[in-house]
């Protein structure tokens, strides 16, 4: 539900090359993973000048070196042929890591260029790889690489063919399907319109977006490797002329080392293959972060604490023009975003009420901040957020101080909301009516089952849709029905105040009037208040009783919707119409608003919108304006109002 | 598509893949060196006829398929020789006789010894498998759960840890801690004890089995712990998540109803896949641990170049595979309702 | 890492608990338990292949005649035997009132159905070939056998070892092929000293005591042999007590195990001969058995003596066995080792290792460096002294052998390419293809050493058993007389003289003959029977004496 996370964006690096270092560096795994496998590198480089006695030699042994313990000669004992096992595990490192990038190197060329074949040209022969690459999936590689090998010669070069031929199954799905991704991007379709051959294309479009993907697997492909070699030896079909650490193990374990008690020989190379293959899966690990990052939370992440910053401010909205009880009462609301120590101010200072009864419109561009607003009145902000400020009285209780069992009575049954996107905002696997009646037994639990499903359908109902649909699941209904299934689902607990996070876009127009015509009917039916959250001014003209617009998470003006159409004082709200076409006036030319909302990060010194005010003056950029009271409680934060 | 033929699809394609396999299982073995007879033993005893005579008993005198006598080394045969009459031909039917044939090595049927073994390595791979399966969805969904926490990226570094064991290693390490700490280190039972009460017996087994099932679990333990970690992740950022948080549905509700089910579609697939693996695994683990499974079958039958084992073992692999796959598939369907949509 | 810590804790702890449970079960009776490394292929002797058959073979049944640890063979199930002048007929009285495990008497009828089957049955492979020399096999009365030879043959006692007495009354339903083969024989049912309790393949073979044997009733109840897939898995079991006994173990644990009180290692001559050898490619083109696939691709200076005795000259085989066997071996001669005791040729004197005489063999017989690149070539400078050196890839010691050998014989201008193969393509390279230069392979055998002295026959080069191709008529003709030689004396005198022949022309280099090892808890079983030239503790003149300690 596009909740706009405050994205935080590093300064454009130099080179892209150096942008991804700058990145990589922050990867602890991927660093620790790249300084062994970096480590081992120059330890295979180098062996020769490590190691103190060749491996390759038994001169001048006797059956009185075999499997002595750790000395000062022999710095990790000596193994089952008297030779030094330090000297064997430095050189152990060269076959495990030629076996692993020879045999990675082969397993993903095959792979790479099956899967961007199939992914790239698509049709029969897609479907003739990839069923190809599904048989052998069938076929666990490594007993067929060990009956291979076994019947073959158990040379190096056999080995590492063997294993490299065999192991790029994984790679080929992968592949295929990133270059399927690839394939419909914009600048490849612009490419082959202007006539690119499909060899340039892949070459120059293609293979540059799958490569990073190849790399990770590549780093996978190259440990799964190592392991498989050293199984191999292990099992006694390793290149016996070869030293590697399976091949030592091999020897430890089937010559007495156990028995011998010459742990130093079995634990050693062990220690080998687990400290390469562990840098391989770090480096791989941290890269696949680095390429492909992860939203930095989730929300079942604990939420941080609210604090009270300021001493409470009297309400600025006294006794109102409505007679009707307030619901919820809103004071000097503040909200701030913290990550990685950087505070980002999302909403500063908003105060509100809502009356029975009442519809509110919340207008205001993207990342003004309405979205924070109506989460932080349900404590639904992400890990990130915190309200710094402020109260929330609903029912005279501070939800904004609540306790999470407090909390979770409120949710839904107090305040409830009717996400944007009702696809992701409701479960794929799990029906409608099983998701409305969950909601309904949590909060109203003196319901029996049968009044619960009687209730599910009358809501359906209520919402136009009919009681076969209710154990359906989301994907086999139309986009409007699950905008109205999610309305039914937010009345399911009789609800005082109902959130509708722009309940309508991404639906046709025709459907949307639909929408808002049930919306309306329902808070007149049911006497609901409604904080409606819209870009649409036109809607808020025909629906809302208030309206508050946003501007870089302050209040720019808060009133009844007539004074906002027909008398506003904000700048800002005013430039809003002037960009919102009117039926009445079909002669008026839209003008939209240069340039975009402030940065929630980099707020501007004095008044947030003075940057794009055609109005603004000079004090309009040093010192924020407060909230001015207007008659007929009417709130607007402009200097100019004060003069 | 509805479900029956997507259903049927799958199905059909399970067929041809074990169809695969057989006839794979086949050439695979005739076109590797090696002569049955001959293998293993070296026995001044075995003369020309001798050789002959088993020759015969195994059926390793009609040519492998017209046209070729063998096929390594290559040798052409007779054309016109009755396909019938054919090493290939036989061994289909035979198989859709449901027999595999005989051991060359012990002449018993290769069912029979299959059969026994089969069942001590579902019992070590299955024990392991669901031990690594919770073990590992636990922790995986506690890690995620915690995310950004030292308890995530302890979980996080123990599942990379275990993931880079080599199962063999981590074997023998545990079998030298075990050997000295009173763990039974070979074989599947005490022998002798078959008139013991049931009880007792089976308090033997699980005895037995401590050592490989520890070693099992610790390996396979971190790929469920990693990918469990990243899917649940990736759900609990999803937006049906925060609707079910707005629901006011605790913690634990929305991690039983909301996230598990949808994080565990991806577990589905990957233990299917680790089926065929787990049979690698079993080798490593069985030659270790002296269990009588099915990886010390097909380390012995390679020793000895028992044909029909192998084929038996090979084709009783993929088979598992492929009904893995389509229990996945399955599975998957029950569990994500918009698979059959697709 | 706590975690898994802990998790440890938990499953030791249920550990514990079932331990506890398992103390409660009942009282065992006495119960000897051997560990070995493999598990019998089959329990039809017919179609047995594996030592781990025989041995079992060789406690359930009973035979005419039982080969004993000191080398010897005494009459078994028979009081007596006569032998014709003229060597060809034998009669054998039976020993009365023998019973088989099922109850029922055996007779002299068995014994002689016993023979006839191995003898009609094709299938029986290995059998048939100690059989061939029978005409028939007949049994007058229930007490007497009577046996008519095709030839004379000096080694009847040797030949009848192998033939176990199986009860007529239940093969006669599977005498003949393919009924005979396929006979697994679960039962197991003869007249040994032990009889089948129970056989569950690659797990263990539980034996009971047969306390009604004619002979040696075994002091103990049950015999349990248990499979261990490695060696040091073994030596674990028996250092944990699981087991009381093991048949094999790795040279290194030797002194790991020798502060241990409660176990005694015993070390000697195996029960079957072990050799192990160095095999030359020396086949004459011209005998090249190209019928059967032969394609003779061997380097030509193997089939020059000077070359093969500089090689034996260069090994220094005292090293090989200390590294290799650590030293639990003895430098070889030839193909007879020495545990076939007077069989063995004592009177030859190896030759010594030194390097700087192999050098100057090779030096006078014209391999020169001629390139100067550290590798001599062949007298006409064609080809450098470069040869293949295979071994079997399931071979544990080869590896560290051709490593050894590779720089032994770099100090005398040799090199070798090491490579290890399956056995069976090994085998298929090997003979009759003569598809190599050098391979590390070795013979285990039978006590008598007609088997091993035809591994050096021309005739056997067609059949693959002539490993070497090494063909000399004079050693043929010797071979044929020590077959057909009765007088036990003047067959040693043969056999010695072909061991002479082949010694000298250096046909292999036989770099040991290797040790058993074994090894059993002091605190557990007494009267292991240790004092004999050759060590096999499962055997069943062991087996039967033992007893717990007290």
């Amino acid at each position: 539900m596009a909740f706009q996370t405050v994205e935080i964006k590093p300064a454009v690096p130099s080179s892209p090359l150096l942008g991804f270092w700058r990145i990589f560096s922050k990867n602890r795994m991927a660093v620790v993973g790249l300084v062994m496998l970096v480590v081992s590198i120059v330890v295979a480089v180098f062996a020769p000048l490590i190691t103190p006695y060749d491996p390759q030699t038994s001169a001048g042994l006797t059956s009185g070196d075999i499997y002595n313990p750790p000395s000062a000669e022999h710095w990790l004992g000596t193994d089952d042929a008297g030779k030094d096992v330090f000297s064997s595990f430095i050189y152990g490192s060269r076959v495990s890591l030629i076996v692993g990038f020879f045999a990675a190197f082969i397993s993903i060329v095959i792979g790479g260029v099956i899967g961007i074949v199939a992914g790239y040209y698509g049709g029969r022969l897609e479907n003739l790889l990839m069923r190809f690459t599904d048989l052998l999936l069938v076929i666990p590689d490594l007993p067929l690489i060990v009956v291979i090998v076994a019947l073959t010669k158990p040379s190096l070069f056999n080995i590492i063919f063997v294993i490299g031929i065999l192991g790029w199954t994984t790679t080929a799905r992968i592949v295929r399907s990133q270059t399927l991704a690839v394939k419909s991007r914009k600048f490849v379709l612009r490419a082959r319109a202007i006539g690119a051959g499909n060899r340039h294309i892949i070459i120059h479009h293609v293979l540059p977006l799958v490569l990073p993907l190849l790399v990770v697997n590549a780093i996978l492909v190259i440990s799964l490797a190592i392991l498989n070699e050293s199984t191999l030896s292990f099992l006694g079909l390793g290149d016996p002329t070869a030293i590697s650490w399976g091949q030592m193990l091999n020897f430890a374990f089937g010559r007495g080392a156990m028995s011998a008690g010459a742990w130093w020989a079995l634990a050693t190379p062990g220690f080998g293959i687990v400290w390469v293959v562990l840098a391989l899966t770090l480096l791989g690990h941290g890269l696949e972060q680095v390429l492909n990052p992860r939203l930095e939370s989730h929300h079942l992440m604990p939420g941080r604490l609210t604090v009270q910053s300021e001493a409470e401010v009297e309400s600025t909205e006294k006794a109102r023009r409505r007679e009707s009880p307030v619901l919820l009462d809103v004071r000097n609301l503040s909200v701030q975003f913290v990550n990685n120590g950087t505070v980002a101010q999302a909403v500063q200072d908003v105060s509100f009420q809502l009356h029975e009864g009442e519809m509110m419109g919340l207008v205001g561009e993207s990342g003004c901040g309405k979205t924070t607003l109506i989460m932080a009145l349900n404590r639904l902000l992400p890990a990130s957020g915190q309200i710094s400020n402020g109260h929330v009285y609903f029912h005279g209780k501070d939800i904004a101080s609540a306790s999470e069992e407090e909390l979770a009575d409120v949710r839904w049954s107090g305040i409830s909301i009717v996400f944007q996107g009702a696809m992701n905002a409701l479960n794929p696997v799990r029906t409608v009516g099983d998701q409305i009646r969950e909601a309904i037994v949590k909060h109203i639990p003196t319901m029996t089952p049968d009044q619960v499903d009687k209730r599910i359908v009358e809501l359906l109902e209520l919402v136009g849709i009919t009681a076969d649909h209710k154990d359906h699941f989301p994907h086999q209904y139309s986009g409007g029905m699950r905008q109205r299934a999610m309305i039914a689902m937010a009345l399911s607990c009789n609800p005082q105040v109902v959130i509708a996070d722009e309940p309508t876009t991404a639906l046709d127009v025709m459907i949307q009037a639909q929408i808002l015509e049930l919306l309306d009917a329902l808070r007149k039916r049911l006497g609901l208040a409604i904080i409606f959250v819209t870009h649409d001014l036109g809607v808020v003209a025909e629906m809302c009783d208030s309206v508050l617009v946003m501007y870089g998470g302050v209040t720019a003006e808060h009133a009844d919707v007539d004074t906002i159409y027909n008398a506003p004082r904000h700048p800002y709200t005013q430039e809003l119409l002037k960009a919102f076409p009117d039926l009445s006036q079909p002669e008026k030319r839209l003008v939209s608003i240069p340039g975009y909302p402030p940065k929630l990060d980099a707020l501007p010194a004095g008044c947030r919108f003075a940057p794009r005010c055609p109005l603004a003056f000079e004090r309009c950029l040093v010192e924020m304006p407060k909230q001015y009271e207007l008659p007929g409680h009417h709130i607007a934060s402009c200097h100019l109002v004060e003069s | 598509m509805n479900r029956y033929q997507f259903l049927w699809k799958k199905i059909a394609w399970a067929l041809f893949t074990i169809l695969f396999v057989v006839v794979l299982n086949f050439f695979l073995f005739r076109i590797l060196p090696g002569d049955p007879v001959r293998s293993g033993t070296r026995d001044p005893r075995l003369k020309k006829d001798a050789q002959e005579a088993l020759r015969i008993r195994f059926g390793l005198d009609k040519p492998v398929i017209p046209c070729f006598e063998t096929l390594n080394p290559i040798k052409p045969g007779d054309c016109a020789v009755n396909p019938f009459e054919t090493q290939f031909f036989l061994y289909l039917r035979n198989l859709t006789q449901g027999e595999l044939g005989y051991s060359f090595h012990t002449n018993r049927p290769v069912a029979d010894v299959l059969g026994e073994r089969l069942w001590n390595t579902i019992l070590l791979i299955g024990a392991g498998q669901l031990l690594s399966i919770v073990i590992g969805v636990l922790f995986g969904m506690f890690a995620a759960w915690k995310a950004r926490t030292s308890i995530d990226y302890g979980a996080l570094i123990t599942g990379l840890v275990a993931w880079s064991l080599p199962t063999f290693w981590l074997g023998i390490i545990l079998l030298f801690w075990g050997s000295n700490n009173g763990f039974p280190i070979g074989g599947k039972a005490t022998p002798g004890i078959s008139s013991f009460p049931f009880l007792y017996q089976a308090g033997d087994v699980f005895k037995h089995m401590i050592l490989p099932t520890i070693t099992y679990t610790i390996v396979y333990m971190g790929e469920y712990l990693l990918v469990m970690r990243s899917s649940l992740l990736d759900v609990l950022a999803e937006d049906y998540i925060l609707t079910a948080k707005a629901k006011g549905l605790t913690t634990f509700q929305i991690l039983k109803d909301h996230a598990l089910k949808n994080a565990m579609l991806p577990i589905v697939t990957i233990i299917a896949i680790n089926l065929g693996f787990t049979v690698a695994g079993a080798i490593q683990i069985e030659s270790v641990y002296s269990w009588p499974g099915l990886g010390g079958a097909v380390y012995e039958a390679l020793e000895r170049r028992d044909y029909p084992v192998l084929q038996g073992v090979f084709l009783l692999i993929a088979v598992s595979v492929v009904l893995a796959n389509l229990i996945a598939d399955l599975t998957y369907s029950f569990l994500d309702p918009r698979v059959q949509a697709d | 890492m706590k975690t898994k810590y802990n998790f440890l804790v938990v499953v030791t702890l249920l550990a514990l608990i079932v331990s506890a449970c398992g103390t409660a079960g009942p009282t065992t009776p006495v119960v000897l338990r051997v560990g070995w490394g493999g598990s019998p292929d089959t329990l039809n002797p017919g179609t047995g292949v594996l030592t781990e058959a025989y041995t079992i073979f060789a406690l359930v049944y009973d035979t005419l005649y039982e080969f004993q640890l000191d080398g010897t063979y005494k009459l078994d199930v028979a009081d007596s035997v006569n032998v014709a002048d003229d060597g060809l007929t034998y009669t054998f009285k039976i020993h009365d009132g023998i019973k088989f495990h099922d109850g029922q008497p055996m007779t002299a009828k068995d014994v002689a159905f016993s023979l006839n089957l191995y003898k009609n049955n094709t299938d029986f492979i290995y059998l048939n070939a100690y059989t061939a020399n029978f005409d028939t096999i007949e049994a007058p009365d229930d007490s007497t056998v009577v046996i008519k030879m095709l030839n004379a043959v000096p080694n009847i006692d040797y030949l009848l070892s192998y033939l176990y007495i199986v009860p007529e009354h239940i093969w006669k339903d599977y005498a003949e092929a393919p009924a005979s083969t396929e006979f697994e024989n679960l039962q197991t049912i003869g007249t040994g000293p032990f009889k089948m309790l129970e056989y569950s393949p690659n797990e263990f073979v539980r034996l009971g005591a047969n306390k009604d044997h004619f002979a040696n009733p075994p002091k103990i109840d049950e015999a349990i042999f248990q499979t261990f897939e490695s060696d040091d898995v073994l030596v674990q079991s028996l250092k944990s007590g699981a087991v009381d006994m093991i048949t094999e173990m790795p040279a290194t644990a030797v002194e790991s195990l020798k502060g241990d009180k409660t176990i005694s290692v015993v070390t000697g001559a195996p029960f079957a001969p072990a050799v192990s050898d160095v095999i030359f490619n020396q086949i004459d083109p011209e005998n090249c058995p190209t019928d059967v696939g032969g394609v003779c691709t061997g380097h030509p200076a193997l089939r020059d003596r000077n070359v093969r005795l500089a090689l034996s000259q260069a090994t220094d085989k005292q090293k090989l066995i200390d590294i290799v066997l650590l030293g639990f071996g003895a430098p070889g001669l030839t193909l007879i080792p020495d545990g076939l005791g007077k069989w063995y040729n004592n009177s030859l004197q190896d030759y010594k290792y030194d390097a700087a005489e192999a050098n100057r063999i090779l030096d006078d017989a014209g391999y020169l460096d001629t390139n100067s690149d550290g590798v001599r070539e062949i007298p006409d400078g064609s080809r450098p002294l470069t040869f293949r050196m295979h071994w079997p890839s399931d071979s544990i010691d080869g590896p560290r052998m051709a490593e050894l050998l590779s720089e032994m014989w770099g100090e005398v201008g040799v090199t070798l390419e090491l490579q290890a193969i399956d056995p069976d393509a090994l085998t298929a390279e090997c003979c009759p293809a003569f598809d190599y230069d050098i391979i590390l392979w070795g013979w285990g055998s039978d006590p008598d050493p007609n088997l091993l002295l035809s591994v050096y026959a021309t005739s056997e080069i067609p059949n693959g058993y002539n490993e070497t191709g090494y063909s000399n008529p004079a050693y043929d003709e010797l071979y044929l007389q020590q077959g057909v030689e009765l007088d036990p004396e003047k067959r040693k005198d043969l056999v010695w003289q072909m061991q002479e022949i082949v010694f000298n022309d250096v046909v292999y280099v036989i770099p040991y003959y290797e040790e058993t090892i074994q090894a059993y808890r002091t605190d557990r079983f007494t009267g292991w029977i240790t004092d004999t030239p050759k060590v096999e503790l499962s055997d069943v003149s062991s087996l039967i004496v033992v007893e717990p300690v007290k």
